[in-house]
């Protein structure tokens, strides 16, 4: 919508896509009508396509049609990772050790599935996750961003687990997935009802974005693939629950209690930022 | 290519950073921005485990601070969200290019 | 039985009024009038006493005293964090100490929290449309699961925080009558005393913290004789403050936490207003259990006292106990009156702590909290019935209205008063322990040198030892205490000692060793001895004057008089806590903190009436004492008797001829007024001096400024500005507008515009040093620059 800026600058026009939404939400595009006019009968319709959760509207979907393909897909593909990576995967072993093991201390030594079927496992998330951030700072409908969000971060819980993290990776799944991930839904449910549901921005700033995003990616990737890490000639073992447990209990007690006294602070501080006036 | 090294998950991240950039970068919808928040937050956390299970030996240094990455974001996204309902209430909108009360 | 059963037992006791607690905060409006009272009495406090009483059968009876020893030396011990280098334990203090307050306490509470329900049963108790009857119940299960996790805690910092709440349990229900301005009042007036109080302790607890390395008791016991012995740590340090050397600093340190919450002497002053909370509260946190925690910690860090910090703790104690039961005279509101003779024997126990006697100040402690709960259930008793009058002088006669109250009351004001028959072992509580107190502070202060050595007279050992003298030694000799279990429970202790391959008599008792330790432990002054001695026919005095007053001669008030009336349910807690007393005072509680005492003579001073080498020199003072002490009550009750047989009238002529003293005691020595001109006055005085200062002087200066300034500026803004200055001025407005206008374009207040900058700079500068790095193609240089 290249005229959605045109509109949002202006006050007085605001108040007439109120009254154009009151009074004709229905109406199809009608013939003879002014540009103005029509611009805000497509607010007006776009307002209420996000309202009422109809298919995408046109000129969307038609840019990236693999990715809406990909949309069905990615919950099937996701289990079927988990699944796999759960019962072979390379944290597997560790949490059937860590059963077994009284000693937690140095970890729990078991192999990492090299080979093919990590790295074919690897590819599968890694482009499940590569596609749905890309699908987040593509989608231009904010439910679809948290969608693709969705999906990007449970790929990335699959990411932990490959590299046998599988307590970040519950975590990741429970607290982002979720917690945060349900908290933006409401947040964005709450805050829907504005005939802006989309805003889009310049197409300088998109360009300028797109061309810092990608000198940054692209450093950023010449600088990995250049750079030789030391201490990486042998793959470590998966640690069990229980050692973080421990380690996060002692060496890391204070951190710990101090996340505490500010989950409390922020908990307070959200319920008087949300809390309604008298 | 058979072998999974570290770059490969620090690329992954590298492109998690970036497209969580280009979103808070591009969107105006004050919940897609802090969307692209979250996105660069998983990928400092993708970096995080990654370094604790290629270089840290044991250490679970890199875990742990995952762990405590993943509370603050949660933390922050409660805020955040608290924020923007307030915003929406304030201005009607949660485009951010609308509140400029304090706008000089 | 499994490993650490005891332990687990307890543990599960503290828990249960949690449940109960729980239960009560979400469920118990829901619960309704009757049912959420009755949750609290079985969850909050039946468990635990069922408990309770298993626990403390099967640790009396069913375990030896070696048994004992070895349960005591590996009770449960939790590694739970680290602070620096300081491990944190969290554990369970396993000793006959523990086990005998555990069971006092869920016994006086179990019952109070049965008379609560009749007492809060009559109650017009809502705010706000909203019944406070649940959280009336829910704060006692909390104040039972705090006070039994204060009880069993090995740990100083466990203790410190069920301290604190406790404290926070108390504030809750002084001002359970919120609505009410004198409660709320009260309530901030106990707060901040008792934070006064707990800021000492707080600086005790870092001083042990720091300077012993540890905060679990046992271990701080060990490190500090340690240290005493060899003069380091804490030893070694030159502070000193008012002449007291950094240990003596940290066991002060510590007792001014029990003096907040034990309300002593200069720190009292919360716990009169603090029967502004429902009778039951004051009969259970406010007399038996929790204002008797300071005494139990002092019990606890017995062995981290110097003999300055004993020295201080006596003083304390013993100012207290003869202030408060001057005032207790005075006081005309029954529950006021209680209020002070608490105080007044708080003080008692402080005092034998401070003289060394630790097992007579918790025997005291045991039998207090029975006797002085029964007083206060009685006092509510007559306050329900008397529809809420307090005061004294209008009651009387209501012997025939109340029957059971009245006579279990006696029994109370018996107890108190140290009632017996001297010469023989027939008595109640406080004859025993009062006296037992008084015989050590007897022997401290006449025969003892500054050695450390008291005077044994040979003759007089033999003779109290051997002697089967007809009156005299008879007391001490057959005590029924000993009777019953002293003999053997020493007997034991000895074996358990020596099981542990010390000989417990020389570690604690042996003279030359302590003064190596120590030095010199000095003796009491003659003075503290007489003032404890005063007041024990003070006490008798305006107990029984109290019971007179209410129960005996004329009805005063004919409307008072008429409606009084007994309820039935509260009949049961004052039998069972009547009969409770009688039986406390003899069997129990006195042998079981003997037993405690073999671990607590590791303290530089414990001197008791069995089973060491003291008896002798005490057995002495006893009989001396016998008859002045165990008779006090007779002389002490016909006096008040005979003051008050006639009602008022003898009374009021002699306050009439006491007028100047009378004033004072009623005002309580001026306290509260001069609290409040140091503290209130003071602060708004300081603020108005701060205020006239910032008026009248700072204020001036700026304004003789502002207008100097101003005919400065007067004269140059005509002569230099218009003309030379504006120009420049101008110029550089103008010029920086212009800038300013440049630099506003990229302010865009549009956040995207500023991730924008951010990253891009960050982008440049990463490629930069990264195309700069990779020239070098050092690897290490590229990680960094990231």
């Amino acid at each position: 919508m290249p005229y959605a800026n045109d509109v949002n600058n202006d006050l007085f026009l605001n108040r007439m896509i109120f009254n154009a939404m009151a009074n004709s939400t229905h109406r199809t595009r009608a013939e003879g009508l002014g540009l103005r006019d029509a611009a805000l009968i497509r607010c007006a319709q776009t307002f209420d396509h996000s309202r009422r959760l109809k298919p995408a509207a046109q000129g969307r979907a038609k840019i990236f049609p693999a990715l809406d393909c990909l949309r069905w897909l990615n919950p099937v593909v996701g289990l079927v990772c988990l699944a796999v990576l759960v019962v072979w995967g390379p944290g597997a072993s560790s949490v059937a050790a860590a059963d077994t093991l009284a000693s937690d201390v140095a970890g729990v030594t078991q192999a990492v599935p090299g080979g093919v079927l990590e790295a074919l496992l690897f590819y599968l998330v890694a482009g499940t996750t590569v596609i749905s951030s890309l699908g987040v700072c593509i989608a231009k409908n904010i439910v679809r961003m948290a969608v693709w969000l969705f999906v990007a971060l449970g790929s990335v819980a699959l990411l932990y687990l490959l590299l046998a993290a599988n307590f970040l990776g519950a975590i990741q799944l429970l607290v982002y997935s979720g917690g945060t991930l349900v908290l933006l839904i409401f947040g964005i449910m709450l805050t829907s009802k504005s005939p802006w549901v989309r805003f889009e921005p310049h197409r300088l700033e998109l360009l300028g974005a797109a061309v810092i995003c990608g000198a940054l990616l692209v450093g950023l990737c010449a600088a990995l693939t250049g750079t030789t890490w030391h201490g990486m000639e042998e793959v470590m073992p998966g640690t069990s629950v229980a050692a973080l447990g421990r380690r996060l209990l002692t060496v890391y007690l204070v951190p710990f209690e101090v996340a505490g006294v500010l989950l409390m602070i922020v908990m307070v501080g959200a319920a008087h930022l949300a809390r309604q006036e008298k | 290519m058979a072998t999974i090294s570290l770059n490969h998950y620090l690329i992954v991240g590298a492109v998690l950073f970036c497209t969580g950039l280009f979103t808070m970068m591009t969107k105006r919808n004050a919940i897609g921005i802090l969307i692209g928040v979250e996105l660069v937050l998983n990928s400092v956390n993708v970096n995080l485990i990654a370094f604790d299970r290629y270089l840290g030996p044991n250490r679970m240094d890199g875990q742990l601070m995952a762990l405590f990455v993943i509370v603050l974001a949660a933390a922050e996204a409660a805020l955040a969200v608290g924020i923007c309902i307030n915003l929406y209430k304030n201005v009607a909108t949660v485009d951010v290019d609308r509140a400029t009360s304090l706008r000089g | 039985m499994g490993e650490h059963f005891y332990e687990i037992l307890l543990a599960l006791g503290v828990l249960s009024p949690m449940v109960s607690f729980w239960i009560l905060v979400f469920a118990g409006p829901k619960l309704g009038k009757p049912t959420a009272g009755w949750t609290a009495v079985v969850l909050g406090m039946g468990v635990p006493l069922a408990l309770a009483t298993w626990v403390l059968i099967s640790w009396w009876w069913g375990e030896d005293s070696v048994s004992r020893a070895a349960l005591t030396e590996n009770a449960f011990r939790f590694h739970w964090a680290d602070i620096g280098s300081v491990p944190i334990t969290l554990g369970v203090k396993l000793d006959s100490l523990t086990v005998a307050m555990y069971f006092m306490v869920t016994f006086v509470a179990f019952w109070i929290f049965v008379f609560s329900i009749g007492y809060m049963s009559g109650h017009s108790d809502e705010v706000d449309g909203q019944s406070k009857y649940s959280r009336f119940f829910a704060y006692l299960s909390l104040f039972a699961f705090s006070m039994l996790g204060l009880v069993i805690s090995s740990n100083l910092l466990f203790l410190f925080i069920f301290w604190e709440l406790v404290g926070l349990c108390s504030y809750l229900l002084i001002g359970f009558y919120f609505d009410k301005a004198y409660a709320s009042a009260a309530a901030i007036k106990a707060f901040v005393t008792n934070r006064v109080g707990d800021f000492g302790f707080l600086i005790g607890l870092m001083l042990v913290f720091y300077q012993l390395g540890t905060l679990d008791l046992d271990q701080a016991a060990a490190v500090f004789a340690e240290q005493a012995a060899t003069g380091s740590g804490i030893f070694s340090s030159d502070f000193s403050l008012f002449g007291w050397s950094l240990a003596t600093v940290m066991g002060v340190g510590l007792f001014c936490g029990a003096m907040g919450k034990s309300a002593q002497f200069p720190l009292h002053v919360w716990l009169p207003d603090a029967m502004a909370g429902p009778t039951p509260v004051s009969a259970l946190i406010h007399a038996a259990t929790m204002v008797a925690a300071g005494v139990y910690l002092v019990a606890r860090v017995f062995r981290l006292m110097t003999p300055d910090a004993l020295m201080f703790i006596a003083l304390i104690g013993c100012l207290t106990l003869t202030l408060m039961a001057l005032v207790a005279i005075v006081q005309v509101d029954i529950k006021k009156c209680l209020a002070y003779s608490t105080l007044s024997q708080l003080g008692y126990m402080i005092f034998g702590l401070g003289c060394g006697a630790w097992i007579a100040a918790l025997f005291h402690l045991m039998t207090h909290a029975f006797f002085k709960a029964m007083l206060f259930l009685c006092s509510g008793q007559v306050i329900e019935g008397c529809h809420h009058e307090q005061d004294m002088r209008k009651m009387g006669g209501l012997r025939k209205k109340m029957p059971v109250t009245c006579w279990t009351f006696f029994v109370g004001v018996l107890a108190i008063s140290g009632a017996g028959i001297a010469g023989t072992t027939i008595g109640l509580g406080g004859f025993f322990s009062k006296d037992e107190i008084l015989a050590v502070a007897y022997v401290r202060a006449f025969e003892w040198d500054d050695a450390g050595k008291h005077e044994v007279h040979d003759g007089d050992a033999a003779h109290a030892l051997g002697s089967t003298h007809p009156v005299t030694g008879v007391r001490l000799v057959s005590d029924p205490v000993q009777n019953a279990h002293g003999g053997f429970a020493r007997a034991e202790a000895r074996g358990a000692a020596n099981a542990h391959g010390e000989d417990t008599q020389h570690v604690g008792h042996d003279d030359s060793a302590r003064a190596s330790i120590f030095g010199t432990i000095p003796a009491l002054p003659k003075w503290m001895f007489y003032l404890a001695l005063f007041t024990a026919y003070v006490t008798p005095f305006y107990m029984m004057r109290c019971w007179w007053m209410t129960f005996m001669g004329k009805p005063r008030d004919e409307n008072v008089y008429r409606h009084a009336h007994e309820s039935k349910l509260m009949y049961v807690p004052l039998a069972v806590l009547a009969v409770g007393t009688l039986l406390a005072s003899y069997f129990l509680f006195r042998p079981l903190i003997a037993d405690a005492a073999t671990a607590a003579t590791a303290a530089p001073l414990v001197l008791a009436l069995d089973g060491h080498e003291h008896t002798a020199a005490i057995g002495a003072a006893h009989r001396f004492l016998t008859f002045g002490v165990g008779g006090a009550f007779i002389i002490a009750f016909l006096a008040a008797i005979a003051i008050y047989r006639r009602g008022l009238e003898t009374p009021e002529r002699i306050r009439r001829a006491l007028a100047p003293l009378h004033l004072v005691l009623v005002h309580k020595y001026f306290f509260d007024e001069v609290y409040d001109v140091i503290w209130v006055k003071g602060c708004l005085l300081l603020a108005k001096v701060a205020r006239f200062i910032d008026t009248w002087i700072v204020d001036s200066i700026f304004d003789m400024l502002a207008a100097a300034t101003e005919r400065i500026a007067a004269f140059s803004g005509l002569i230099l500005d218009k003309h030379g200055v504006d120009g420049v001025v101008n110029g550089v407005a103008r010029s920086s507008t212009d800038f300013a206008g440049f630099i506003r374009r990229w302010q865009t207040g549009r956040i995207r515009h500023y991730v924008i900058f951010a990253t891009g700079v960050a982008t440049v500068v990463f490629l930069w040093i990264w195309l700069a790095g990779a020239s070098n193609a050092d690897a290490a240089v590229v990680s960094a620059g990231m």
